[in-house]
């Protein structure tokens, strides 16, 4: 049997509506719905809408939603949700089961999460950032048939900050071991900053050659350099040069040219000296040669610092005059340079000075020049001389006598002029009497003064003709070595004598040239070839304890 | 459907008048009323290819649904102790189920689902406020 009924509510649910209530309707009763439209040109019927109410239910939303956030101890809080179904919904006798669902999302989140809750009415949730604020919003729906209701109403919960005693104690560790490391590492840098970098960066180190004396290289004796690498000559220098220019041009003019300033006396000497210098080398090289010109050179250079020394104690000693003979190379004035100026071309002449006053000086320089001839001597001897060792010692250098003058006059020669060349150094001083120094036996190493000697006669220094006679002697102990040689000045007015083969030298010792000079003076003003050298007693004697050489203690007497 | 001349209440109010042993009695003749009818449909669905694999073996699964339920709920009445009379009207009503069976066989497929449902929804229904009745105590 089927029954119409006509809507009885035409308003309740709006317009275009109508409502069958509970009376008219039934569960599990499907009921044929059209609605039928009517105007004044007629009417018209929609489709029919079959319905059971028992599938379209729609519960109301929950009630009574409440956020609850627990914190049990030493656990991270979590947020309980609590409702209540909808109070139309008769759930208790079990007519009606309803299913739940959230929604979740941070206050500032854009997508909401859903969470199916099922049929309880309450939810834990651990998941929350804390310090955030969420959104929470619950909806139901009949369990089998029917429609999801409405959300309720949204709820808001704020999570609070989570400070932990814990973290923060860790945190205020960590700054403080921080900030602890950092004051150390800045104090250390303050304190050893230069040895941090330097242990970090290690400086790179110079170059180290075997045999050259970085303070020579600074000093910028490029002939001591050059003489302890065994290169003798080399380069020739600016003094040697002049030398050889001067040599050649004068010839006899030497004397004057030796020592114009000398004190006057003594410029015959100087002249004397010259000559043989010059005589002697000009036939050379310039600073090739063994010649004196290198030696000299080299003494002059060497000259100038120990000179100069000795021109303090010169001073008191002698005066003036013997500055001159200082200077320079014996073979060239040049050396002159060094001391006053005057230029004693015969380099040192200042030993023909000698016999006034010098001594020291001249003795000074002769051994200087000695040593400079030995340097020069191209036998390179491995001279070890210096210095020190052999203070004592005394080596002989190939005086230059030429300064002595008188002995120079002898030049004699050439030979004197070799030797004296390569001695220039004319140590006159000292005893006169032949000692000869050069029998040093015990020479160790001597600059062989004469290079050339060596060959010829053992005596390295030659010079002046009573030296010469001398320097035979010299040759004569031949056995001993020769140190004609110079091998090096030293600064300190120590003039290392290379022993030559033939001749043994003394080493220079350092001693005060002065005393050394006087003997030599003494000692014969020509003929003081005084090499010193061997002669160690002798010229110990001589030297006096000042510092400087005392060349005559090297320079053998050449009588 | 052929279940329609079933008395059967339509609505929560009259469903929980009905005193418990009658509501008990109601289900189990719903049940026992499709029990026939489900079988045929299996049987006749079976042939028919055009139905996903899926509907055949839902079908199948729903008619052991059924049976099973009807299993249970007689269970709980002879806990209960219902009176023998419900019993007895049981038996009655198959009879009646089984002259329906041969209207439920002429029903159409969408028909026969659609009647289906809703008796499923009746006993489910039924049984809920039968059992917040025994238990109140879950959820009710």
């Amino acid at each position: 049997e089927e029954q119409v009924y006509e809507c009885p509510d035409y308003r309740t649910a709006g317009p275009n509506s109508c409502y069958f209530d509970k009376k008219h309707t039934s569960f599990w009763t499907i009921y044929n719905i059209t609605v039928k439209a009517t105007n004044e040109m007629g009417s018209n019927v929609s489709d029919p809408h079959f319905v059971d109410v028992t599938y379209i239910v729609q519960p109301d939303p929950p009630v009574n939603v409440t956020l609850e956030l627990k914190k049990p101890i030493n656990r991270k809080p979590y947020l309980v949700l609590t409702w209540s179904p909808p109070p139309l919904a008769d759930v208790r006798s079990g007519w009606l089961t309803l299913e739940y669902e959230l929604q979740l999302k941070p206050e500032e989140g854009e997508e909401w999460e859903t969470i199916f809750v099922g049929q309880q009415t309450q939810y834990k949730m651990f998941s929350l950032n804390p310090g955030k604020k969420y959104i929470v919003q619950i909806h139901c729906k009949p369990d089998h048939h029917g429609s999801w209701s409405e959300w309720s109403s949204e709820k808001y919960i704020q999570i609070p900050t989570d400070f932990r005693v814990k973290d923060m104690v860790v945190w205020i560790v960590v700054g403080v071991l921080s900030s602890l490391v950092c004051i150390i590492m800045s104090w250390t840098m303050v304190l050893k900053g230069y040895r941090m970098i330097a242990f970090i960066l290690p400086p790179v180190p110079g170059p180290k050659i075997k045999g050259i004396d970085t303070h020579l290289l600074e000093t910028g004796k490029s002939e001591e350099l050059l003489s302890a690498l065994g290169c003798h000559g080399f380069p020739p220098t600016s003094d040697c040069e002049e030398l050889l220019i001067e040599y050649l041009e004068v010839e006899d003019r030497e004397d004057q040219q030796h020592m114009p300033s000398h004190d006057n006396g003594h410029p015959s000497k100087n002249a004397k000296m010259i000559p043989n210098e010059t005589d002697s080398d000009s036939g050379r090289g310039s600073c090739d040669s063994p010649s004196l010109l290198s030696e000299k050179c080299r003494e002059t250079s060497t000259l100038p610092s120990t000179l100069q020394t000795k021109d303090v104690r010169d001073v008191h000693e002698n005066k003036g005059g013997k500055r001159s003979w200082e200077t320079q190379c014996i073979a060239s004035e040049q050396k002159t340079v060094h001391f006053n100026n005057e230029t004693t071309k015969s380099s040192t002449w200042p030993a023909a000075q000698l016999p006034n006053n010098q001594p020291p000086m001249f003795a000074y320089h002769s051994t200087v020049d000695a040593h400079k001839m030995t340097l020069s001597t191209t036998n390179v001897n491995t001279a070890p001389v210096l210095v020190g060792n052999e203070e004592k010692h005394q080596s002989q250098y190939p005086i230059i006598e030429t300064v002595h003058n008188d002995m120079e006059k002898q030049r004699e020669t050439e030979n004197v002029h070799s030797k004296t060349d390569q001695t220039t150094v004319q140590v006159k001083q000292n005893r006169p009497n032949d000692k000869s120094p050069f029998l040093n036996p015990k020479l160790m190493d001597y600059v062989e003064v004469f290079k050339v000697r060596q060959d010829e006669e053992p005596a390295v220094l030659l010079k002046h003709k009573e030296n010469s006679g001398k320097t035979e002697k010299y040759t004569v102990p031949g056995t001993s070595k020769e140190y004609t040689k110079v091998s090096t000045v030293v600064d300190r007015n120590i003039i290392v004598l290379m022993p030559d083969s033939r001749i043994q030298h003394t080493f220079l010792s350092q001693e005060p040239a002065m005393e050394t000079s006087q003997n030599l003076q003494q000692g014969q003003a020509e003929k003081n070839m005084s090499y010193c050298l061997t002669v160690p007693s002798e010229c110990k004697r001589e030297v006096s304890g000042s510092e400087y050489m005392d060349p005559s203690s090297f320079m053998p007497s050449f009588k | 459907c052929h279940t329609s001349g079933m008395l059967t209440p339509n609505g929560k109010e009259y469903a929980q008048k009905i005193p418990r042993e009658e509501l008990t009695h109601l289900i189990l003749k719903l049940l026992q009323a499709w029990k026939e009818p489900l079988s045929h449909f299996n049987q006749h669905i079976e042939h028919h290819q055009e139905l996903p694999d899926d509907s055949l073996s839902k079908a199948k699964q729903i008619s052991n649904m059924v049976h099973e339920l009807k299993t249970g709920v007689e269970k709980v009445t002879e806990k209960a102790r219902f009176s023998i009379n419900s019993l007895n009207g049981m038996a009655s009503s198959e009879a009646a189920g089984l002259s329906t069976s041969n209207e439920a066989n002429m029903m159409s497929d969408s028909d026969f689902i659609h009647c289906f449902r809703r008796d499923s929804n009746k006993v489910q229904s039924y049984l809920k406020i039968l059992k917040c009745r025994i238990m109140p105590e879950n959820s009710c």
